[in-house]
């Protein structure tokens, strides 16, 4: 049965805990992300159109072109789906009855914090996902790799909340301030065996560009040191700190001071921004398409 | 006995349930008949195979002026598209595709009452100003902010080299083949980075 794109986007939570971890993010980019749900509503949003048949026809052009495999489309959102449960495996089956009845507390006694390893691991391998996603779904604008990266760096909307949760969620909250070049340290010195046997990295692997896990772990380095500076940038042009994001995370996360590494973990779990703002950017970049075509 | 009797009544009532809640349940999308339509072994693709690659198109596009920076966004098979920003705020989109996957895309350009530079212009919906050149490249400006209007769409169509584009020959133009027909290589300007270790194969 093939993904009906349009409903996936009718069908995106309006709120619970991925919606509130993802606005506790506006008050280091206030008003950047409105919280878009509903195709229809989605396409008036996005094109400003707001006349029924054009509306119609904007979606016919743009699920045409999620359905032709051809087009990349499908295999981004498999990304964006596959990256965050690959990488929220850990401790699921312990916590499968309890999902929505948990308090933090009590997911405490239930999970151990992820090692920083695979924690590191999972930073690398969620950004190098949102590099071949975006190749994907806009190709390789413009003529040179200054381009691609201006490209990049033009980030707005649903793709800067969801590299600014990538940052804060993945980077600072469990490895702290300097969790680039930490990170950046950790996977020079990491060979291919160590990545292989991680789970978000086995979750993506096929769509990681390199014939080998020794060839993608060069690739996942070298676009991690590509886009070091851009990542430093975002973290300091918005004045991201661990001890803020704790505050804003505490408003939702009831307990969860001063437990880093936990939160780290239920962060992970339960939260599943990479999909939510996937689902997002995939439906604005066709829209986009859509109305200029047609 | 008395409970298998009650039985044979009660079944038709829960079976009309039943069905009533399953049709509610599964009320028709507005979209899927297209999607039943691009779906499936025989659907037809979304984009032509003799469709221009995206690429061809990005030499053909304003460069920023001012307070005005031209940003690459989009760039696929029959469609390159780049963002207008003033300041951080995308003020417009500016786009050029290959309506050969799209017929009905270059068709309303059949009843353009106005002309840019020569070529038919139409204004759609309300925030896109196109024009159509050589019955097939279709070069649009859409609004992303009411402050950006009409006018302003149309002079900035004008910034497109709209002749570079009407020399375009078209990707596999069927005519005559032979070695006249033979695409010419992409033009990358000489020494330019390309971007082949950092990024994946794109989509076709």
């Amino acid at each position: 049965m093939s993904t009906k794109f349009y409903e996936r986007v009718d069908k995106l939570p309006k709120g619970g805990l991925t919606v509130m971890a993802l606005k506790s993010l506006d008050t280091f980019l206030p008003g950047q992300w409105d919280n878009l749900v509903g195709f229809d509503h989605t396409i008036e949003k996005v094109t400003g159109e707001t006349d029924p048949a054009m509306v119609q026809a904007i979606a016919e052009r743009a699920i045409a072109l999620f359905n032709d495999k051809s087009q990349g489309y499908q295999r981004a959102l498999w990304l964006y789906e596959t990256v965050d449960s690959a990488s929220g495996l850990l401790g699921t089956a312990a916590l499968a009855n309890r999902i929505g009845q948990d308090t933090f507390l009590g997911f405490l006694k239930n999970v151990t914090p992820k090692p920083e390893k695979a924690q590191t691991i999972d930073l690398c391998v969620k950004l190098v996902t949102e590099v071949v996603a975006f190749c994907q779904i806009n190709g390789i604008p413009g003529d040179s790799l200054g381009d691609f990266l201006r490209a990049l760096g033009d980030y707005s909307g649903e793709s800067l909340v969801r590299m600014t949760a990538l940052v804060s969620f993945d980077g600072i909250i469990p490895l702290g301030a300097d969790f680039s070049s930490k990170a950046l340290k950790a996977i020079k010195g990491m060979g291919p065996s160590e990545l292989e046997s991680n789970r978000t990295f086995k979750g993506v692997a096929k769509e990681i560009p390199g014939k080998d896990s020794k060839g993608k772990l060069a690739f996942i380095t070298e676009s991690f040191e590509s886009t070091q500076g851009w990542m430093d940038k975002l973290v300091a042009s918005q004045g991201i700190t661990q001890s803020k994001l704790l505050d804003n995370v505490s408003g939702f996360v009831e307990g969860s001071q001063g437990k880093l590494d936990y939160l780290g973990a239920f962060l992970d779990m339960y939260v599943k921004y990479y999909e939510h703002t996937g689902v997002q950017t995939l439906a604005r970049r066709l829209i986009e398409r859509a109305v200029a075509e047609i | 006995m008395a409970f298998a009797r009650w039985l044979k009544k009660l079944a038709p009532i829960v079976l009309v349930l039943v069905l009533l809640v399953s049709a509610c349940t599964a009320a028709p999308n507005k979209y899927d008949q297209v999607q039943s339509e691009t779906t499936g072994r025989n659907a037809p693709a979304a984009v032509a195979k003799e469709a221009e690659q995206g690429s061809t198109f990005n030499q053909f596009f304003p460069d920023s002026q001012g307070e005005y920076e031209v940003i690459p966004a989009q760039e696929k098979k029959g469609f390159a598209e780049y963002k207008l920003n003033q300041g951080s705020t995308t003020i417009a989109m500016l786009s050029i595709n290959d309506t050969t996957s799209v017929p009905a895309a270059a068709a309303k350009y059949a009843d353009a009452t106005e002309t840019v530079a020569g070529y038919p212009m139409v204004n759609q919906g309300a925030m896109a100003t196109g024009l159509l050149i050589n019955d097939r490249y279709q070069v649009k400006v859409l609004s992303r902010s009411p402050s950006f209007t009409q006018a302003d769409r149309v002079e900035w169509l004008q910034k497109f080299d709209l002749s570079g584009i009407a020399q375009l020959q078209g990707a596999a133009t069927p005519v005559v083949p032979g070695p006249a027909a033979k695409a010419q290589p992409l033009t990358v300007p000489p020494g330019a980075p390309q971007a082949p270790v950092l990024v994946p194969q794109p989509a076709s």
